[in-house]
């Protein structure tokens, strides 16, 4: 079979796939924590921001969709935001063109997946097959502009914006959110998982005191971050740079992990 | 406490069928042994984009920077940071997940199952979930499948257990997760402004003319920035 029109088949059911899945998951987000959902908090945000307005969302995909069509000229790496991004709002925006009424549009799973999956097949065909032929002068524009603000927005505006709602919440949570938002931005490059683990221990143990669920929760969240630190090799780079030399096995025992940072 | 104490309702009274439960009272769509299906299809989809990655070099799902350690791998053949960092982040994510009530696509499934995963198989050489489409499919489902209902299994043990009398701080995040996204249209304004002074300015005239008609401003923006992009290119 030919090499293009292979790509074409398996793309159009693979976005069926992710559009069906990540529709429901983002329908559902809205009905957290009743039920689990599955999207982002930015993308719940940024679907918030558009205020039930078929033509915003649509804009708002539609940036990012050139920002994914350059990324995948280049590197063949669609970009992170079809998932969170360009399927959540293209499908949000094509349900409500007719209706308005949330409930049944953007936070109805049924509608959503069957949206999403529509919009998911002829959006990844298209960019895995014309990536090429992206007129270069928005290309720019998508990268330059829409690259530095949602990198912004990513951090530091919403680490902030966390760090201010734990410490709003109480003297508990807003402690454990800016201790394990400190170490999140260390060892994971961002503040935000840090500061949400922060609230959840904070907020448990205010409303449940030290009892088995909040222990074990406390134990995973330490075991989190000392497992992250190893595999991503911030135990050395701290040794470092305090000028004190690394000790060999520890050196070795990242070299045969393949763990000896990035 | 209900979605609509932080400003999102779920007013179901306005349609035909007025009174009819909230939505997570009842049906397929909203029900808690649905997650993991719908967590196995995007976790198929991600598998595979992989796949076609691997096979095409087109049609992996996530950043440049992180398909970048996958590919190092596919050239030299050590596998260990593309691994690391996607099992560091998957694990991550499963934790949190059933805490907030939701499950980031990016780290669990974008990073977690189509970069570290597929990342450990080669590492062990196990090459044929990647090179075949029809077995990439289930292999993806399957991992979506183990992470749903281990996340299901977690809030079982957590949030939603008999004796939890807390929802751990879900409304403290939700609050901020709902703020997040306003700041999103001056950001936009921001960086165009920075990129050229044309794009700033058609970035600027877009979202007034959208706060004028009433319209999220975001939208205006990012319209106007690339409006102006199309006939005045950045040149940088």
């Amino acid at each position: 079979m030919n090499e293009t029109l292979t790509i074409l088949l398996e793309s159009a059911v693979i976005g069926a796939l992710i559009g069906f899945g990540a529709g429901a998951g983002v329908a559902r987000m809205f009905h957290a924590p009743q039920a689990q959902g599955m999207g982002a908090f930015r993308t719940l945000g940024e679907l918030n921001a558009c205020e039930n307005d078929p033509i915003a969302h649509f804009s708002f995909g539609f940036g990012f969709f050139f920002n994914a069509w350059a990324s995948t000229v280049g590197a063949g790496a669609l970009s992170g935001d079809v998932d969170h991004r360009i399927v959540p709002h293209w499908a949000a925006s094509i349900s409500m063109i007719k209706n308005r009424n949330l409930a049944e549009t953007l936070h109805n799973p049924r509608r959503m997946a069957f949206t999403g999956a529509a919009v998911g097949v002829v959006l990844i065909s298209l960019l895995n097959t014309t990536a090429a032929s992206i007129p270069h002068s928005l290309q720019s524009v998508a990268s330059q502009v829409l690259g530095p603000a949602s990198e912004w927005l990513l951090n530091p505006v919403m680490p902030i914006i966390f760090w201010m709602a734990a410490v709003d919440a109480g003297r508990r949570t807003g402690g454990w959110g800016t201790v394990l938002g400190g170490l999140a931005h260390i060892v994971m490059g961002n503040a935000v998982p840090g500061i949400v683990l922060g609230i959840v221990v904070g907020k448990g143990i205010d409303d449940m005191g030290w009892n088995r669920i909040t222990k074990s929760l406390t134990a995973a969240v330490i075991a989190l971050f000392v497992a992250s630190s190893f595999l991503r090799g911030v135990d050395m780079e701290l040794l470092e740079q305090m000028k004190i030399g690394v000790p060999g096995w520890l050196h070795q025992l990242h070299e045969s992990t393949g763990t000896a940072g990035q | 406490m209900s979605t609509t104490d932080i400003g999102v309702s779920d007013d179901t009274g306005e349609g035909k069928d007025g009174g009819r439960p909230r939505p997570w009272e009842g049906g397929f769509w909203l029900s808690e042994w649905a997650f993991p299906l719908f967590v196995a299809s995007l976790a198929a989809g991600i598998f595979a984009g992989t796949h076609l990655y691997y096979t095409y070099q087109t049609g992996a799902f996530n950043e440049v920077a992180v398909v970048a350690l996958l590919k190092a791998g596919m050239e030299n053949g050590s596998y260990g940071a593309a691994a690391a960092f996607g099992a560091g982040f998957l694990f991550a994510r499963i934790i949190e997940a059933p805490m907030v009530g939701i499950l980031d696509i990016g780290g669990s499934l974008q990073t977690g199952v189509g970069i570290g995963i597929p990342a450990m198989l080669l590492a062990g050489g196990i090459t044929a979930p990647l090179e075949h489409f029809w077995l990439a499919l289930p292999t993806g489902a399957v991992i979506g499948l183990a992470i749903g209902w281990l996340v299901l299994v977690i809030r079982r043990a957590t949030v939603n257990s008999p004796n939890a009398g807390s929802t751990f701080g879900a409304d403290v995040m939700m609050g901020a997760g709902n703020s997040a996204g306003r700041y999103l249209g001056p950001l936009v304004i921001l960086a165009a402004a920075t990129a050229s002074v044309p794009v700033g300015l058609g970035s600027t005239l877009g979202a007034i003319l959208f706060y004028w008609w009433k319209k999220p401003l975001t939208g205006g923006a990012i319209l106007g920035a690339m409006a102006a992009g199309l006939f005045f290119p950045i040149t940088k």
